[in-house]
């Protein structure tokens, strides 16, 4: 089977594919909801990161537990959770950032009775003097809470080596990112969107040597490739696109997809981890130097400054936001970076989403009058 | 060269002729369910009404929801370049465009030549457009080419508070239960439309000139309630609501 179909096959079948790791390795599945999650000390801990993205049935179960108004991944995370469909799961963790993850993890405990349960408690302001050491600390705390509650002792020795199984998967995903925004046709958008999709569900030993496959491979595909200067590049932002099919639309209407700012995307794999001798301060120097996530503080601009530089450095034409609706932090962000683009001349749609996505019409003239536009 | 633009809207089809400047001919018909046949007719119909034959024309360009099933046009366009196109050549010195349809309406910012700055298009929701009149109309059993005229004559226009079509209809019938009048609960609809519009308008920035377009430009109670809010003067062409037709006939004549 070649590595995209793998790859489809996990995007597609998640949680049939999970059951069965599971089952073949005895490995215990943990949930989680935020790139702020340290997958190292989880992988470390003999554990399995499993990324949950909301859901893709009707949102009923949860109505009872949250309102309507918060956003449809919260709400379909916790669907997920209720309905029994991610029964396999040994435990969940909720990093600080949103006040809705943090309700949810609440209602989590008290609704969906099973193992684990971790709220990891981040520094909100990250760009502060104590702030690396307070990561640092939570980091620990983290680690010897996922120790206990799994009857683990969690090494420097197995942690060095997550650090470095995660560092290769990391490197891959931005070098096929690359690659590909130089040669956008080299793998549909849609394609790129499923590959990073299964990346934070896959057997991440099995993921890495996958990836660095495809790398090869794009690499030798590349090397006959010319440029395509009539393509209309487009960086999107947010915090997570659930849609694939929104790749293919911006691709008819002559543009393509050349990099992003999501939280499933490009902050998934920004920065690795450095070498030193301890691995929870390696893991917090990169938590606090990525960029950040609009639920934390770096600066006022530090955003705005990131996707400025991202539009440069891709030499986009323009930048789609698709912001979910009742998104508190990504829309209180919104209006200064809208400023900043304004001035830097840079071309903005919002576009706000909410699951299930609303009629296609009405989303396909929004891509194409901004393509036409650009 | 003698081009034409058609314009696939969710209710009514439009078709426009232009040649050299001028303006042919227009024709505005129902879409109905099919859009493919609705694009065909009102072609024929416009070619009909100016007495010519399809051979004449050089170029086709369709817009609107509707554009892809027009399979004889030679290219596309949104409806949002459209109505910046046929705005532009209407009255280039337009800033900002109005446009509200049937299930749509938009925000379009112009830059100095004419060109789209930035544009705001409402959500999947049809509160602020023409089928929200439509819902409208029938709860109150007043034809809706009346319901211009009907408003202007309130002078207390009732509150309808709510967004939502749905939502709004069924405060509107408890209105009507309440005994207010039929023209003031009119005004006021057309006030909560204003509202709504004039929030996707402060998205994209209020620059004068501004003009409407699309079909809800016929209806005088929510122009007025529109420059009522935004306290500026909108201009309404006689060919508001053939508007996108002749941008996209205009688009046909530089293919």
């Amino acid at each position: 089977m070649d590595t995209m179909t793998e790859f489809r096959e996990v995007a597609d079948q998640p949680y049939g594919y999970l059951q069965k790791l599971k089952d073949q390795t005895g490995k215990k599945m943990v949930g989680y909801v935020c790139s702020y999650t340290p997958e190292e000390i989880l992988l470390a801990a003999g554990a399995h990161p499993v990324r949950l993205f909301g859901t893709k049935q009707q949102i009923h179960l949860a109505d009872s537990h949250l309102q309507s108004y918060s956003c449809s991944i919260v709400r379909g995370v916790l669907e997920e959770g209720l309905s029994g469909r991610i029964g396999f799961l040994d435990g969940m963790v909720f990093p600080h950032t949103c006040d809705s993850i943090q309700r949810l993890s609440d209602i989590w405990r008290l609704n969906i009775p099973f193992g684990f349960h971790s709220d990891l408690v981040l520094p909100v302001k990250l760009n502060t003097p104590s702030a690396r050491d307070y990561m640092t600390d939570v980091l620990r705390k983290f680690q010897n809470d996922v120790g206990r509650a799994l009857g683990v002792d969690i090494t420097d020795d197995a942690l060095q080596k997550a650090i470095g199984t995660m560092n290769a998967i990391r490197q891959s995903i931005r070098d096929i990112y690359e690659i590909r925004s130089q040669y956008p046709r080299l793998m549909s958008g849609a394609d790129l969107y499923t590959l990073v999709r299964a990346s934070m569900m896959m057997d991440r030993e099995r993921l890495a040597g996958m990836l660095s496959e495809t790398v090869v491979k794009m690499k030798a595909k590349a090397a006959g490739e010319k440029p395509d200067p009539s393509l209309k590049r487009i960086v999107l932002a947010g915090g997570m696109c659930n849609h694939p099919d929104i790749y293919p639309m911006i691709e008819e209407a002559g543009g393509a997809v050349v990099w992003d700012d999501f939280c499933t995307g490009a902050r998934y794999f920004a920065e690795l981890v450095a070498g030193g001798d301890d691995p929870a301060a390696g893991i917090a120097e990169r938590l606090i130097r990525r960029v950040v996530c609009p639920a934390k503080h770096a600066g006022l601009d530090r955003r705005a400054k990131h996707i400025l530089r991202l539009v440069k450095e891709q030499n986009a034409r323009g930048v789609i936001f698709l912001l979910f609706k009742f998104c508190d932090p990504h829309a209180f962000d919104y209006p200064d970076i809208r400023k900043s683009m304004d001035e830097a001349g840079i071309p903005v749609l919002l576009l706000e989403m909410e699951d299930p996505l609303p009629g296609e019409g009405q989303l396909k003239t929004r891509f194409e009058a901004f393509l036409e536009m650009v | 060269m003698i081009t034409a633009g058609i314009d696939i809207g969710s209710i009514t089809a439009k078709a426009a002729l232009v040649e050299n400047g001028k303006i042919l001919g227009t024709k505005v018909t129902f879409t109905g369910y099919n859009a493919e046949a609705a694009g065909r007719k009102v072609y024929e119909d416009v070619l009909a009404d100016s007495g010519l034959e399809a051979s004449a024309v050089g170029k086709i360009v369709s817009t609107g929801y509707g554009r892809n099933s027009v399979k004889f046009a030679d290219r596309t366009f949104t409806e949002i370049m459209a109505h910046a196109a046929g705005a532009n050549f209407l009255k280039p010195e337009v800033r900002t465009i109005i446009d509200i349809g049937g299930q749509d309406s938009k925000a379009i910012a112009l830059d100095e030549r004419g060109k789209v700055k930035n544009f705001v298009m409402n959500d999947k929701c049809a509160a602020g457009t023409g089928r929200f009149l439509e819902v409208m109309a029938r709860a109150l059993e007043v034809d809706l080419d009346e319901f211009g005229a009907m408003s202007l004559q309130s002078g207390a226009p009732s509150k309808i508070s709510s967004l939502c079509t749905v939502f709004a209809e069924s405060e509107v019938i408890s209105l009507i239960a309440r005994g207010e009048q039929r023209f003031d609960i009119i005004a006021g609809i057309h006030e909560s439309i204003a509202a709504r519009i004039s929030s996707m308008i402060a998205r994209v920035g209020l620059t004068e000139p501004v003009m409407i377009t699309g079909g809800v430009a016929r209806n005088a109670g929510v122009v007025a309630a529109l420059e009522g809010k935004l306290g500026v003067k909108i201009a309404v062409l006689p060919s508001a609501q053939v508007n996108g037709a002749i941008g996209a006939a205009i688009l046909a004549s530089s293919l």
